[in-house]
């Protein structure tokens, strides 16, 4: 290559630097090398930052062998039974409380303050009932799930414009009618992202609730690591965790898409919830 | 009567209802004590720990851990919200890592704040404050972003100084987004100060909430939960409150 080319190869790398997805990359980068300098050389607080080629060791380890498929096997259990528990709740309630407006005005509140007490804190209860098992945090990612899965729905449910409705009335279609080609499409977009934010939430609750007390599950498998002081382990099962909960995430967005357009406003209702 | 005060009255009616039946199942015997607490019990511990001073205190800790976190996601939030805002470049490539992170369940690396600050308060509020930084600091852009140019306008044909045209345009006018994302951060803060104090067992209401459940207080873990729920309430309550004077 002639100095020409080497002056127009560095002259694309600079302009690339100077876009969005370089600033990205280039950050990227340098947070990882600084992280791997740090590891290398132990030169600040050595136990805490691992070398990142370690950490993918672990990484690795995790993807290869079966040493975590029965704490994968347990978080499934209680994240996807925590989701389908909150959204038979959650979307039938929704639509009940959605459906009348003396309903709404009566439940939507009682609903809204108790979406912000954290669900973490209802696990004693749950223990007490349910035992030290599974079945204690299905519940807690059952109850975290429940509440923006029953507010997005109830959102969705509002938006039906009354307009539609009385044409249906008018033009003489029955309840089944109104409910499957008015109600339906529109609350199915709001319903599945309530879907996408629960299981945001079911995940948060219930690794959260292993990591108090369990006796599998990822999160059980944290405190382990943490209390062994296995650091490039922990690290490499939470960059485990968020792969896993990023592809879940994108999947079901994904999905919905494919199936149907996602309302517009959806997005900023989940962002108060 | 006005409707908002029918649903009202039907609300205090619903509540007082479910609690009236819960009472009545733990007296009648229908739900063992061992796993339920009546109302009545559960309050009544409340309030003799109010009365004591125990529950003040607690709750003076978990005060002080929210209004902590806030203070920090305040100061870091509106300064990177500004920049990320000035200059285009560097706002339009952290965003995405942000929201990224942000909804991602950071909350599961609570074990590095432990190595780092111990088991103490600080671990609480460093990474509680993260959980108030995202909305502050995507509040604070979006609102500069979309302050209304013709205002911008008539401040530069009024020749405003840079400070000027800052502090009487474009700081009023983004003051209502940026006030929501306060609303947000709060929200996020106070949940996070509270389900930390319970997993890690430091600091205050949840604390003793964790406390209880290891010594199989049933009567205490039930006062903690409604203490926790009310405290929660109180301060939505008071957070919607101030965010509509505030756009007023």
């Amino acid at each position: 290559m002639n100095i020409t080319g080497v002056r127009d190869a560095a002259g694309a790398v600079a302009a690339g630097a100077q876009t969005p997805a370089g600033v990205q990359t280039l950050t990227a980068l340098a947070f990882l090398i600084a992280w791997q300098l740090i590891g290398m050389t132990g030169s600040i607080l050595s136990e805490l930052f691992p070398p990142i080629t370690e950490i993918i060791k672990s990484l690795w380890h995790y993807l290869t062998t079966p040493i975590l498929i029965p704490h994968l096997y347990a978080s499934l259990y209680e994240v996807l039974g925590g989701l389908l528990v909150g959204s038979l709740f959650g979307i039938p309630l929704g639509i009940l409380f959605g459906s009348r407006r003396s309903f709404m005005q009566v439940m939507e509140p009682i609903i809204l303050y108790l979406a912000v007490v954290p669900k973490i804190i209802v696990f004693p209860v749950f223990i007490l009932f349910l035992g030290i098992g599974t079945h204690s945090k299905l519940a807690v990612a059952a109850i975290a799930a429940f509440f923006p899965i029953a507010l997005l729905t109830i959102t969705g449910m509002r938006e039906v414009r009354p307009v539609f409705l009385d044409v249906a009335r008018t033009l003489g279609a029955s309840t089944l009618k109104i409910a499957t080609r008015i109600y339906l499409p529109a609350i199915a977009g709001y319903v599945f992202t309530g879907l996408r934010i629960g299981l945001g939430a079911a995940v948060t609750g219930a690794l959260l609730a292993e990591t108090k007390i369990a006796r599998a599950g990822l999160g059980f498998m944290i405190v382990e690591y943490y209390g062994q002081f296995r650091m490039a382990d922990m690290y490499a099962l939470l960059l485990f965790i968020f792969i896993l909960a990023a592809l879940a995430n994108w999947g079901m967005k994904a999905l919905f898409s494919l199936l149907l357009p996602l309302p517009r406003s959806s997005e900023n209702v989940a962002a108060f919830i | 009567m006005k409707e908002s005060t029918k649903a009202a009255l039907w609300r205090a009616l619903l509540i007082l209802g479910g609690l009236g039946f819960i009472e009545a199942s733990v007296r009648l015997g229908w739900i063992d004590p061992f796993f339920l607490a009546s109302p009545v019990q559960a309050i009544g511990v409340l309030w003799s720990q109010l009365v004591s001073g125990n529950a003040l205190y607690l709750i003076l800790v978990t005060l002080y851990e929210i209004a902590a976190a806030l203070l920090i996601s305040t100061v870091v939030g509106l300064l990177v919200g500004f920049v990320l805002w000035r200059y285009q470049l560097i706002g339009a490539s952290y965003e995405l890592f942000l929201a990224a992170l942000f909804s991602s369940p950071v909350i599961l690396a609570y074990p590095v704040f432990l190595v780092f600050f111990g088991r103490t308060s600080a671990a609480v509020i460093v990474l509680s404050s993260f959980f108030g930084l995202v909305p502050i600091i995507m509040n604070t852009k979006s609102a500069f972003q979309h302050v209304n140019p013709i205002l911008v306008q008539v401040g530069a044909s009024m020749n405003l100084s840079r400070q000027r045209m800052f502090r009487h345009i474009l700081l009023p006018a983004a003051a209502p987004t940026i006030f929501s994302g306060f609303r947000l951060g709060l929200t996020y803060i106070l949940k996070s100060v509270l389900g930390l104090e319970y997993v890690i067992q430091v600091g205050g209401v949840g604390m003793w909430l964790s406390d209880a459940a290891f010594r199989f207080e049933v009567g205490e873990v039930y006062a903690g939960l409604v203490g926790t729920t009310l405290l929660s309430i109180l301060f939505l309550f008071m957070i919607n409150h101030a965010e509509m004077k505030v756009r007023k």
